[in-house]
């Protein structure tokens, strides 16, 4: 019904202004902990201290395709890459992607190794990049509130264009 | 997939359905049931392809290398220092614990010893990795057997004792604390006081699971008698820590083998169990939480004065020769094999890692248990995929 | 029986302190193996290391396990002792400085040279396989040994342990992984770690590092003056 409408880019200004601010607190994020990153993930998502659902963000669906964020968290190795891809077309759009800790944004540590893909970004889109090794939960908790200011203010029918924001 | 939406595709599964149940009856049909790589029951990202015969399972293969990153190659191209750096990633959970092997073996081959307070200091950041690391297995395995809290209050109260890793060290949870020679730095004023006040958390901690896991008597019918691994068996197959105690090996490197750390001078009891099933495992892992934070304390109150910095050169050339130190992690015996031929990097760093061992038992572990067995039981070897794959 | 190869100057107190628990293991060791043990060394106060024989290294398992009651499996794997041709890959401007200052630090130590070293118990290949086993008794009765033998050159094939020690099952589809050493009589030498369409055996000193090849250690910039400051005004302090 309304998807239609939305893709067309025909919809009203103030209609499109509460789906996003209904989006934007309503953010189901699947999990995809790789390394150490999906510990801090964890203490995000899962420990009293941080409680991401204060933010609208509920951790648990139990399959990508019902979620709309995925945290890619960790080291993305050649022999997980094609995983991730398959995941990521699996997810419904609107889709978005965090990559949380330096493994995931550019390699990291391991930039020399044989066996790990330097940047999740060669695989799937990324909208905004958590630098840490790991990030504590608390830079993970921002990126996710840019996140949010990202899908508040975007026009849904051009949801993919805009560069990756950089959390600092 | 396709969309099941018409009468006769309903039907037709139906059909299946009620041939498979009869097939349990009679004969089945292999079915092959893949885990993972991605599965929450994994801990990460490890693939476990089970052949099944109904519910039982007649070959179980688990693939390994999805988070390999080449930490024995990329060893020797980086500096000694620069190594500790990346190997505190191996075992993510309990860090700290993985420098002190690498550090210990490169002493050993500079003959350098760490002062005695530098000991002490590390044994105390020891065995806070080690509770960080099972407080976490301990909240996890309630999870695996479908109960959620537990996992929360683990999250909990694990942050206390990251706080006080933090305070020492500045990280949360890659400290990178530990030089040749000693460590970065003293601890900071009022250190050991909230240390020992957060390992009564711990402590809380502990008997809060034990009321809530293990006098519970679904935990109890799971796990107890499943997966059970014999003496002679897990020497074999090379498994180390709790799970070897689990099965009766009374035996820990703490105690017998205890190199350059504090040990033989602190009053603590090796727990073992005989049973050698998931129930034992877990049983070992809270008593040792329990005797970590006794050790915490005793620690704390006698630590010794003193520097904490040997006189090492200023750039870290570690002479020809070999040497393998090992120490007990919190997930078993983890060891580094390092071959030197007295240049700035190592020539070759063998990385024993405990869990790498621990799962090669899992072939021979899962064979003929059930399905929903395979989930306790790899929950209750307790492996970290960066230590398996490494 | 006890001759202790020449790349063992790191114990220079071999002299003065005879280690004698390590002494008489040895000395039981090498009784059980017979002439299949080649070389031993032993590093006063920390450990026992033996090769044996090419051709004897799958009966040594068994001996090892069943006669010396070394039961516990600790890790098996193989070393590479070709100098690697790419040097340590780091030769950015930061590396070179190090270099120097640490070759002059103490230049009254002989220079690396480049020929093959073999460890502790010497060798004739290129290729040499160590295992480490333990003895796990009652409390406080623990000790280990490392066991090494000679791959040959141009077979690079040693028998399996998978029979002695059923552990050594994953670690040796390791070693064939990385290095390329096929285990005769192995039960599945398949990919563990690697895609298995994955070329070449990277723990081999002549696999490139190729990242490292294309860029140099990125370390550098850390050393490289802050846009503001290049002007060597501050440089004599931090």
């Amino acid at each position: 019904m309304g998807l239609g409408l939305v893709e067309s880019g025909k919809m009203p200004k103030s209609l499109i202004k509460l789906l996003n601010v209904s989006r934007s607190y309503s953010v189901w994020v699947y999990q995809w902990g790789l390394a150490c990153c999906a510990i801090e993930m964890g203490a995000a998502f899962g420990a009293p201290r941080y409680d991401v659902m204060r933010l609208g963000v509920i951790p648990l669906p139990a399959s990508p395709r019902q979620a709309d964020l995925v945290v890619i968290s960790g080291t993305v190795t050649d022999k997980m890459a094609p995983v991730i891809r398959r995941l990521w077309e699996q997810m419904p759009d609107p889709k978005y992607v965090i990559s949380m800790g330096s493994c995931a944004n550019c390699g990291g540590p391991y930039w020399d190794s044989y066996s790990v893909t330097k940047g999740v970004d060669q695989i799937i889109p990324v909208d905004v990049y958590v630098p840490g090794c790991p990030p504590r939960p608390e830079a993970l908790l921002e990126g996710i509130v840019i996140l949010q200011d990202r899908i508040k203010n975007e026009d849904p029918s051009k949801r993919w264009v805009g560069e990756p924001i950089v959390v600092e | 997939m396709t969309s099941v939406t018409d009468r006769q595709k309903l039907q037709y599964i139906a059909a299946q359905a009620a041939d498979a149940r009869v097939n349990v009856e009679l004969e089945t049909e292999g079915m092959t049931l893949n885990l993972g790589p991605q599965h929450p029951a994994t801990h990460g990202t490890l693939r476990i392809i089970a052949q099944l015969d109904g519910e039982q399972v007649v070959h179980a293969e688990p693939v390994a290398g999805y988070m390999h990153r080449g930490y024995e190659k990329l060893t020797e191209v980086r500096t000694y220092p620069q190594i500790t750096t990346l190997i505190n990633r191996i075992d993510w959970l309990g860090s700290f614990a993985n420098e002190v092997p690498f550090i210990l073996a490169a002493e050993q081959l500079m003959e350098v010893e760490a002062p005695e307070r530098a000991m002490w200091i590390r044994t105390i950041l020891f065995e806070l990795s080690r509770i960080s690391n099972l407080i976490l297995f301990l909240g996890d395995m309630g999870v695996q057997l479908g109960a959620v809290t537990p996992v929360f209050f683990a999250f909990r109260d694990r942050e206390f004792v990251l706080d006080q890793i933090e305070a020492a060290t500045g990280g949360r949870f890659h400290p990178n604390f530990d030089r040749i020679g000693g460590l970065r730095d003293d601890l900071p004023k009022g250190w050991l006081e909230s240390t020992k006040g957060s390992m009564d958390k711990v402590r809380d901690f502990c008997d809060q699971i034990e009321d809530l896991l293990l006098g519970s008597e679904i935990f109890q019918t799971r796990t107890r008698g499943i997966g059970i691994v014999p003496t002679d068996v897990a020497m074999q197959y090379g498994l180390s820590g709790p799970n070897a105690r689990a099965s009766g090996i009374d035996w820990d490197v703490r105690r017998d083998n205890c190199i350059g750390l504090a040990y033989p001078e602190l009053d603590w009891k090796v727990w073992t169990h005989t049973d050698g099933d998931s129930f034992a495992r877990f049983w070992v892992r809270i008593q040792e939480v329990r005797e970590a934070a006794k050790m915490v304390d005793q620690l704390c109150d006698g630590l010794p004065a003193g520097p904490v910095m040997a006189k090492v050169p200023r750039i870290i050339k570690v002479p020809a020769g070999e040497a393998y130190v090992a120490t007990e992690n919190p997930l078993g015996e983890m060891g580094y094999y390092i071959v030197s031929e007295g240049d700035l990097t190592p020539f070759r760093v063998k990385i024993r890692s405990a869990s790498f061992s621990n799962m090669s038992i899992t072939p021979w572990l899962l064979r003929g248990v059930y399905v929903p067995d395979i989930i306790t039981i790899l929950g209750s070897l307790y492996f970290i995929l960066g230590d398996i794959d490494r | 029986m006890t001759n202790d190869a020449p790349a063992a100057e790191a114990t220079e107190s071999e002299e003065v302190a005879v280690d004698e628990p390590r002494e008489a293991r040895l000395a039981m060791i090498s009784e059980s193996l017979g002439d299949m043990l080649v070389d031993s060394h032993i590093a006063v106060g920390r450990d026992i290391w033996v090769r044996v024989s090419t051709d004897a290294w799958g009966e040594v398992a068994d001996v090892v396990r069943n006669r010396l009651g070394l039961r516990y499996f600790g890790f098996l794997s193989v070393i590479d002792w070709m100098p690697s041709p790419y040097g340590r890959s780091m030769d950015s401007e930061v590396d070179i400085v190090l270099a120097d200052a640490a070759s002059s630090d103490d230049a009254a130590e002989e220079a690396p040279d480049t020929g093959f070293t073999r460890g502790v118990t010497g060798g004739e290949t290129r290729f040499q396989a160590f295992a480490r086993v333990s003895h796990v008794g009652d409390p406080g009765d623990f000790w280990g040994l490392t066991i090494k033998a000679d791959i040959p050159d141009d077979t690079l094939a040693i028998d399996t342990w998978t029979n002695a020690y059923a552990g050594a099952d994953w670690h040796e589809r390791e070693a064939w992984e990385m290095f390329g050493i096929r285990f005769t009589g192995h039960p599945g030498l398949r990919n563990i770690y690697l895609p298995t369409d994955f070329e070449g055996n990277p723990m081999r000193k002549d696999f490139p590092l190729l990242a490292r090849m294309v860029k140099p250690w990125p370390g550098i910039v850390d050393v490289e003056p802050l846009p503001a400051t290049d002007d060597g005004a501050e440089e004599g302090d931090q």
